[in-house]
């Protein structure tokens, strides 16, 4: 599972870091989502879910990672 | 004076979209103040209407048209916006631009509100909570609006901003006069006051910068490599001190209310206390149900949304309350559910004006709830509570909430 975000559409409510530390920052300036690993490791991916579908902005989107595809 | 801003007479609302509605009256016998909105929504009112009150303004029922109110700032602007209307309003920045001028002091305050940030400010932010807290411990009552909502934000909006902590009395006074003076001649001079403030703590910021957000604000350069616009430095501090205040007191009220009547959720925090990331979703629940602060807007252009004309000028409220227990977004939306997975709020706005201290207001609270809960696990609401203290507006809450609880040391 692969996870990005939209940065037209991220306005750093951090909800993300919140829920999943381990995959989302905050940029120091920006204020906005940084991706720490896009390739989701599995123990991360319910986790992961739950901040997707927590952004109040619909910022983040999942899809499959390269090896999932094949 | 020309009266840029004022709305149009409402001749192009069709009567059956108006409403009788004051956002301001809270009926006796509510359970809490959101009620006037979400009675609106049981007794059926069209999902965009207009009230005639205050001098007239549009309010959207339903999460999708708030969210657009929020996010399309070409047809809703947040520049010159106060319901009822008042000209000259202080714009203040970056709240009161759209964007991309907006984007000149955002940038300049993005950076300071970062989790990253405030988590630097915790240790402060702990010791000053604990400090407001203790001396209520061995009283076993107290009105929890002036013994602590109040003060723990200003407190913690003198330790942002490089102030020292003695002048919180004065501070708590200015922005008690600033939320409940009606007297006008009385409001003026308050006005004067806190800007007279911000010109002296600005001006000892430029001399001597600290590690301070007011020292950030002062001292950063535009493209061009110079200071900003002086009255847009003041302005901005003066978001920061009005925004960041009765917001959090208010949400602290509710949610203090709601612990003191469900012995459950106390229990539930007690047990989460010590893991921020366990306490934070439930915090998020909390918010989501008490959702205090509503958005006024002002209508950019002459325009149709959804069949609807808006007039240049006209106002909107946006209701975060009604968008937070709309159906068609959150499951079981009148149900407080602590261990509510899916929460994708919308209390601070969303888009480019997304309350920008979001997570500093949302640590604020968990602070608090952890000394508290440290020397008070069980508390109650005292029986009786002073009558009518509700109040409704564009900030929704309480005047008084008194507290009791025993004033034997927990087990």
């Amino acid at each position: 599972m692969k996870v990005s975000v939209n940065l037209e559409k991220c306005f750093g409510h951090a909800r993300c870091e919140d829920l999943c530390p381990e995959v989302f920052a905050t940029d120091p300036v920006e204020g906005k989502c940084v991706i720490k690993n896009s390739e989701v490791p599995p123990e991360l991916e319910k986790k992961v879910i739950l901040a997707v579908r927590n952004c109040p902005e619909f910022a983040l989107q999942l899809s499959e990672s390269e090896a999932e595809k094949s | 004076m020309t009266l840029q801003f004022h709305p149009s007479e409402p001749n192009h609302v069709p009567p059956e979209l108006i409403v009788d509605f004051d956002m301001f009256h809270v009926p006796p016998g509510l359970s809490d103040p959101t009620q006037i909105w979400h009675n609106l929504v049981r007794e059926g009112a069209p999902k965009i209407f207009y009230t005639p009150r205050n001098c007239g303004h549009w309010v959207f029922l339903e999460y999708e048209d708030i969210a657009d109110g929020y996010l399309n700032h070409e047809i809703f602007s947040t520049h010159q916006t106060p319901i009822p209307p008042i000209e000259p309003f202080p714009t203040m920045q970056p709240q009161g631009m759209d964007p991309p001028e907006h984007n000149v002091f955002r940038r300049i305050l993005a950076p300071l509100f970062t989790p990253v940030a405030v988590k630097k400010l915790l240790p402060e932010l702990h010791r000053r909570s604990a400090e407001l807290i203790e001396p209520l411990v061995a009283k076993g009552r107290c009105d929890f609006i002036t013994e602590y909502a109040e003060r723990f934000p200003t407190s913690a909006f003198l330790h942002i901003m490089g102030l020292p902590q003695e002048r919180l009395a004065d501070f708590l006074r200015m922005a008690n006069t600033f939320f409940r003076a009606t007297d006008e001649a009385e409001r003026a001079a308050n006005l004067n006051e806190i800007y007279g403030e911000l010109e002296l703590m600005f001006r000892d910021k430029e001399k001597n910068p600290g590690n301070d957000v007011a020292s950030v604000i002062v001292n950063a350069r535009d493209a061009n490599g110079h200071q900003h616009p002086w009255n847009d430095i003041l302005s901005c501090g003066f978001l920061l001190f009005v925004a960041g205040l009765d917001t959090v007191t208010n949400t602290m009220a509710s949610v203090w209310r709601y612990l003191a009547a469900t012995p459950s959720a106390r229990q539930f925090f007690v047990e989460k206390m010590n893991k921020p990331e366990a306490l934070m979703p439930a915090i998020e629940e909390l918010i989501r149900i008490t959702s205090v602060a509503n958005n006024p807007r002002r209508i950019a252009k002459d325009c149709v949304y959804k069949g609807i004309t808006f007039k240049k000028n006209d106002r909107l409220l946006l209701v975060a309350t009604l968008a937070n227990r709309d159906p068609k977004v959150f499951n079981n939306p009148q149900t407080i559910d602590l261990d509510r997975e899916v929460n994708a709020h919308v209390a601070f706005g969303v888009g480019p004006h997304r309350c920008v201290g979001s997570i500093l207001a949302k640590r604020e609270i968990m602070v608090s709830l952890q000394e508290w809960l440290k020397h008070m696990p069980d508390f109650w609401l005292a029986d009786p509570q002073p009558p009518s203290t509700m109040f409704g507006g564009t900030v929704m809450g309480f005047k008084s909430l008194v507290l009791e609880w025993s004033k034997e040391a927990p087990k």
